[in-house]
């Protein structure tokens, strides 16, 4: 009876699933279809699966180069976001000052500043503190990872902030620093480890953010070295006209490695973590 | 703990209230234009054989790489394309001039883009070949040529000569009887589509440019001087957006792609496009005769010509970046090599004289011979109109008009005044 | 610290500065400094304020349905099905599909998807294009946000859901907790962190609204769904009303600010701190 209504429940959860990406299966037929085809046929199935949109659309982004790109950009900033936010966030959390409220409240404010109005200040800005500190900023890899860890900070204390108040217990501190933790180890050895959920889940959310981000990137990526996969799908995106099905073609090799790595992800939110270090 | 914790807030408060006066300096030794200006080119990174370049035209985006080549090959300079931005191309631009990390060359594409960004633009007045292009398509502004046209681009109403007889298009009302006549056959006479420029830009230009002067008419708009309203040739492009939207498909269910599919596999007699649109319609291999006619407003054949965009150089760029720019611009318009790319690779309309091309697509062609033949009415969209109003008024107040009962008198009076307020801001 | 600083506060305070000016945004440009005179014209703009009483109803609206689809979404694969895994993965990758592909797809979805559902049921009155009519594109909108958004809030309600410790549940099967009760006693109180988060989340994206509004809309048909950010855009890039366009940018910045931060309290009061 239980195994039956679980085995029921999943195949209703398929279903959705299946209705909920049908928006995505237009993405994937249309990305095999050529233009006459997608104008004669829009809803249907493709008449034949070549990969050649596929192909062309690799070619033309110089997919390999901007996959690296994307990688080390999303990579390096993720983990930065991730290790200063959690360190913050806990400091914040346990201090009872109103100073530390006041920053913490600075920073979840400012992540309801719309970009748009920021980027022409902020580049500017960039530029004058280019010539103030003597090197490069924009059109650099490194320039562009300082921007997302500013641009993440604040979701990233928020989310951990959240936590430590919410689930991460007190007592477990206390009794690490009776048994003679100093503050650095107890963040690296106690308290980071018992954010696993969290960090995962801001993994996956500002891998998301980074790798599919267009904006910021357009704006200080200019070489043709530095370009990431959003900046090369833009390609296919005329002034009048957008070669959909590269464009769709583009769009699903940039969706794969996320989901890919969503689902390898997902797998390490480990049911109960904090539970079983209070016990042990 | 809770030392660290207060030391960690002494020093945030710290950074925040550094940042602050940095700020508040930042803005004040902006607000002083050119200040600062001066001593950047010397301290740029000087590359002497490298520029940059960044164009909005996606269409011509892989030949342009492949011409990029062609130059170094011949030269030794190198030319970086920058990618594309689609959408985002003039505010990416404005953006890094505005952060001295601009192109060397660039595009713009507006009366209005060249009067906001002209403190940028070096004087092309040097060039060699700028005698053999008409006066009227150089951007000058204060005295300087600031902009070579890239090509010209007309529009008007593309037509299928099998399914309509343009000759029996003699004014307004054969259009209008025409749109209904046909319609009760199930064919769309003139198809629309929902994008803001070819919704309520470009033939919203017709006119605007069939009044004597329409530079003055213009202005007499803004003034209040004259209501379009009054004007008879408004009066019968209201006629014609009426029948349209009496008798045929609503114009904001149509996607540019599916206008120009519905054109190209002969379901719309006539599409109000421009010769750009054939690489869309090069898809699905039309065979039929097909050309660009003008809105039959007071039997008006003429059809509407003008530069969408020009070449630009950085005044921000170093002397010496400037002169590789301009070697460059002479190159593609002058030599052998560039006017092959210009004209055979891009498929561009010349605009030097003496330079004819052998290669356009049929829509270019007719285009060029109007130029020939001297039938062509001038733009006033990106010249005369205020800045952006067509996506933020326009064509908004021309998506009220198809989605209600609005008349053709209401909907003059609301573009009327749009034009006002725009015009006074 | 410093890269936050200098990346978010810093252009936040020069925006501040712009809107006391008439500018068009580049620097060699002269400022005109006009004092408050750019605040008086946004109160005076009827297009923003508009545009302003819409974003907020929208968000009411999305913000209701995103959580209460994202929590039902989460409760569900979390429970011990077999295809939880695929399920989460399926309905959290709309997250991933912006810009203008997704404005593309939508409208092949309400053109040609909705005219053949109408053909198939002979129900033209719902099943038709919504874009051009100007209360259904609005309705459009709620629903194409409601679909990128609920699967991102569903993650973080997952993580939520299984930070919660095991005994706790198990304390409460044996005292014979039915589900519901479970649910609404036990889970939700230990899921207030994370419902703040996602409150506080979909509040200011929803406020923020851009992406979806230019690619599936462009704020048509006749401004009936142009959202607040896009019409900062357009003040700023299209007009370029630079201090115009900050002005507006400040007050929608206070006002959001104002709102959320009640939420954030409100909620925050019911968090149990272990």
């Amino acid at each position: 009876m239980k195994k039956a209504k679980s085995t029921l429940s999943s195949v209703l959860l398929v279903c959705l699933s299946l209705i909920w990406l049908s928006p995505i299966y237009i993405i994937l037929a249309n990305s095999f279809k050529s233009r006459d085809e997608m104008y004669v046929n829009p809803l249907g199935m493709p008449v034949k699966f070549s990969l050649e949109y596929y192909s062309g659309a690799m070619e033309k982004m110089n997919f390999l180069r901007a996959f690296g790109v994307s990688l080390v950009i999303t990579i390096v900033s993720v983990a930065i976001i991730v290790v200063l936010c959690a360190m913050a966030a806990w400091m914040m959390a346990r201090s009872d000052g109103k100073l530390s409220k006041a920053i913490y409240y600075t920073l979840i404010l400012t992540m309801l500043i719309p970009f748009q109005t920021l980027m022409m200040p902020l580049m500017q800005e960039m530029n004058s503190l280019e010539k103030l500190l003597g090197f490069q900023i924009k059109d650099t890899i490194g320039g562009l990872i300082f921007m997302y860890i500013g641009f993440g900070a604040g979701m990233g204390v928020f989310m951990f902030y959240g936590f430590v108040k919410g689930s991460l217990p007190r007592t477990l501190e206390e009794a690490a620093i009776i048994d003679g933790c100093n503050t650095w180890q107890l963040f690296w050895r106690v308290v980071f480890p018992l954010m696993k959920p969290t960090i995962i889940t801001l993994v996956i959310l500002d891998v998301i953010w980074i790798w599919n981000d267009y904006l910021l990137p357009s704006l200080t990526l200019k070489s043709a070295s530095n370009r990431t996969i959003p900046i090369g799908t833009q390609i296919f995106f005329g002034q009048y006209t957008i070669e959909w099905n590269m464009a769709m073609a583009a769009l699903m090799l940039t969706i794969i490695p996320v989901v890919v790595f969503y689902l390898c992800a997902q797998k390490h939110i480990v049911k109960g973590v904090a539970a079983g270090a209070v016990k042990g | 703990m809770k030392k660290h914790v207060k030391l960690l807030s002494l020093l945030l408060s710290l950074c925040i209230m550094m940042t602050c006066f940095a700020a508040c300096g930042n803005s004040s030794s902006q607000s002083t234009p050119g200040s600062s200006d001066k001593n950047t080119s010397a301290e740029q990174p000087v590359s002497a054989s490298k520029i940059t370049l960044f164009q909005q035209k996606a269409e011509i985006a892989e030949q342009l790489q492949q011409m990029a080549k062609a130059y170094t090959a011949e030269t030794g300079v190198e030319v970086e394309v920058w990618a594309q931005a689609g959408d985002e191309y003039y505010t990416n631009l404005k953006t890094s001039l505005s952060s001295e990390s601009g192109p060397t060359v660039f595009t713009l594409n507006s009366d209005s883009e060249i009067n906001e960004v002209k403190d940028y633009l070096a004087d092309l007045g040097k060039l060699s070949f700028l005698g053999n292009i008409q006066e009227a398509l150089l951007a000058v502004r204060d005295g300087k040529t600031v902009g070579i046209p890239m090509t010209v681009e007309g529009f008007g109403l593309v037509y299928n000569g099998t399914l309509v007889d343009v000759s029996k298009m003699t004014d307004t009302d054969a259009l209008v009887s025409m749109i209904a006549e046909n319609s009760a056959n199930g064919i769309d006479t003139l198809g629309l589509s929902q994008e803001d420029y070819f919704l309520a830009g470009h033939m919203l230009n017709f006119p605007f440019a069939l009044q004597e002067d329409p530079k003055a008419f213009c202005q007499k708009v803004y003034s209040g001087e004259v209501k379009l309203a009054d004007v008879p040739e408004f009066q019968q492009y209201a006629q014609i957006l009426s029948a349209i939207r009496e008798h045929q498909t609503n114009p904001i269910e149509v996607t540019y792609d599916t206008n120009c599919g519905d054109f190209a596999t002969s379901k719309t007699a006539m599409i109000h496009q421009g010769n750009w649109a054939y690489g869309v319609m090069s898809a699905y291999d039309p065979k039929f005769d097909m050309g660009i006619t003008g809105l039959p407003i007071n039997g008006n054949s003429k059809i509407c010509v003008g530069v969408a965009s020009v070449w630009c150089v950085n005044a921000d760029a170093t002397a010496e970046e400037q002169a590789l720019a301009m070697d460059f611009l002479t190159w593609l318009y002058t030599s052998e090599t560039g006017t092959h790319y210009m004209m055979d690779e891009f498929g561009f309309i010349p605009v030097v004289d003496g330079m004819e091309s052998k290669s356009l697509d049929p829509l270019s062609t007719a285009v060029a011979e109007a130029v020939a033949e001297g039938n062509i009415l001038p733009w006033t969209f990106n010249t005369e109109w205020p800045a952006g109003i067509i996506s933020t008024d326009l064509a908004p107040i021309t998506q009220e008009f198809f989605t209600s009962s609005m008349t053709g008198t209401e909907y003059l009076e609301a573009l009327n005044a749009a034009f006002v307020a725009a015009a006074g801001a | 610290m410093i890269p936050f600083l200098l990346t978010v506060v810093v252009p936040f305070f020069q925006g501040i500065g712009y809107s006391f000016v008439s500018w068009n945004g580049m620097a060699k440009t002269a400022k005109v400094f006009v004092g408050f005179q750019n605040y008086m014209a946004v109160f005076s703009d009827k297009r923003f304020l508009d545009s302003l009483v819409r974003t907020t109803l929208f968000t009411v609206v999305t913000v209701a349905i995103v959580n209460t689809l994202a929590l039902a979404f989460a409760l569900w694969t979390t429970s011990r099905i077999k295809a939880r895994n695929a399920g989460r993965a399926m309905l959290f990758m709309p997250y991933l599909i912006g810009g203008l592909i997704l404005g593309y797809v939508w409208n092949y979805i309400l053109g040609y998807g909705m005219s053949l559902v109408a053909n198939a049921t002979n129900n033209s009155t719902l099943f038709f294009n919504w874009l051009s009519n100007k209360q259904y594109a609005l309705y459009a909108m709620i629903v194409v946000a409601t679909w990128q958004m609920a699967g991102y809030m569903m993650i973080i309600y997952i993580a939520g859901l299984e930070a919660i410790s095991g005994d706790v549940l198990e304390a409460a099967q044996i005292d014979g907790a039915s589900g519901w009760r479970n649910l609404i006693s036990i889970k939700l109180p230990l899921l207030m962190p994370s419902i703040t988060i996602c409150l506080f989340l979909t509040l200011s994206n929803c406020f923020k609204i851009y992406d979806v509004n230019v690619s599936l809309t462009g704020g048509g048909p006749a401004n009936a769904t142009e959202m607040i950010s896009m019409n900062i855009y357009n003040e700023i890039f299209v007009k370029s009303n630079f201090g115009l366009g900050q002005a507006k940018a400040v007050v929608f910045f206070f006002l959001v600010a104002l709102i959320t931060f009640f939420q954030v309290r409100m909620t925050s009061n019911k968090e149990v701190e272990c």
